[in-house]
């Protein structure tokens, strides 16, 4: 048979498309009803009070956090203009400071090397009340949950 | 604005923690409304997603947002719509998501049948051919055939115009049923 006079399939009609279609449907969705197993009403109404508590409270804590946040930075803020200003002030008296020191260095003989107003002097104690600060600030966050 | 002391954080983060949430239905309503529809929904969500772990997950969070919303809802019928709604929504961002909870181009097939006399290899062909549309299309055949949705309901639950509504179904039943002739 020549393949050219071949009849070809008539199209399904649209009715037929939607009968095909329609049944197979309606077939897997009564195999999907039957699979279906669904959490149980009172699983899931639980599961969303817990979720929408813990939300909830997520959400009054994010201020609470804001105000930690913002008392801390207030007090480091402080700490530092404190520390500035002693270091102006040791600056500014620096007289005063060689003053004790040599009035010091007669007692204390070990100490007449040692000069105050030297930056090798300032910058460790400086580093020390900074890593003080930092260490509270570190220890507050880190205990802070429990 | 009053100070606010750290006694007051405190003391407000307790009763926040304490709180009773409000949620948009009581309990009764919603546990009935859930056994009404919960069946129903997760066969909408395992054939749309093709994957019975997503429908579990979806089915939760579906009932979720449908509790956390602020919707007044006028009948059932338009509280059951809103929710297949957010459930078609969780399902495409599902999806797109950047680590995509399944594949687009899954194969419902792979879906295990449970155990059956007879036609397990016509169901077969059938999810095959479900899984070889686009979810959109398959969400539309089976709001269509399925539940037996009016265009309107589901011009509502896609999000799309109710007038388009014919010609996509038109579209999706002949691509299904090429599928299954194949």
């Amino acid at each position: 048979m020549n393949p050219g006079n071949r009849r070809l399939e008539p199209e399904p009609t649209d009715a037929e498309i939607e009968a095909i279609v329609a049944e197979a449907i309606a077939a897997e969705a009564v195999l999907a009803r039957s699979e279906a197993a669904p959490p149980s009403s009172a699983i899931v109404w639980w599961r969303a009070q817990m979720r929408a508590r813990q939300e909830a409270a997520l959400a009054a804590s994010r201020p609470i956090t804001i105000v930690h946040a913002l008392a801390i930075a207030a007090g480091a803020g402080l700490m530092l203009s404190v520390i500035g200003y002693a270091l102006a002030a040791v600056k500014g008296s620096s007289g005063w400071v060689t003053g004790v020191y040599q009035s010091l260095a007669a007692a204390a003989a070990p100490l007449a090397a040692v000069d105050l107003t030297s930056r090798w002097v300032t910058l460790p104690i400086t580093a020390m009340l900074v890593s003080v600060l930092v260490a509270s600030v570190a220890a507050y966050f880190i205990f802070a949950d429990e | 604005m009053a100070d606010v002391t750290f006694l007051d954080v405190r003391r407000l983060q307790a009763e926040a923690d304490a709180a009773d949430v409000v949620l948009a239905m009581d309990e009764d309503a919603f546990r009935a409304f859930y056994d009404r529809t919960a069946g129903a929904l997760w066969g909408y969500l395992s054939r749309i997603s093709g994957d019975r772990q997503v429908a579990d997950d979806l089915l939760q969070e579906s009932y979720y947002r449908l509790l956390k919303c602020a919707v007044p809802f006028e009948s059932e019928a338009h509280r059951r719509n809103y929710l297949y709604r957010i459930a078609t929504n969780l399902v495409r961002d599902a999806r797109r998501a950047p680590r995509p909870l399944f594949d687009a181009g899954v194969e419902l097939a792979d879906m295990p049948a449970p155990e059956g006399p007879a036609g397990v290899e016509g169901r077969a062909d059938v999810r095959r051919a479900f899984g070889r549309l686009k979810p959109r299309e398959r969400a539309l055949l089976w709001l269509a055939y399925a539940h037996g949705s009016s265009h309107s309901e589901i011009a509502d639950v896609l999000g799309v115009k109710t007038a388009s509504i014919k010609l996509l179904l038109f579209r999706a039943r002949r691509k299904l049923a090429a599928t299954l002739q194949r």
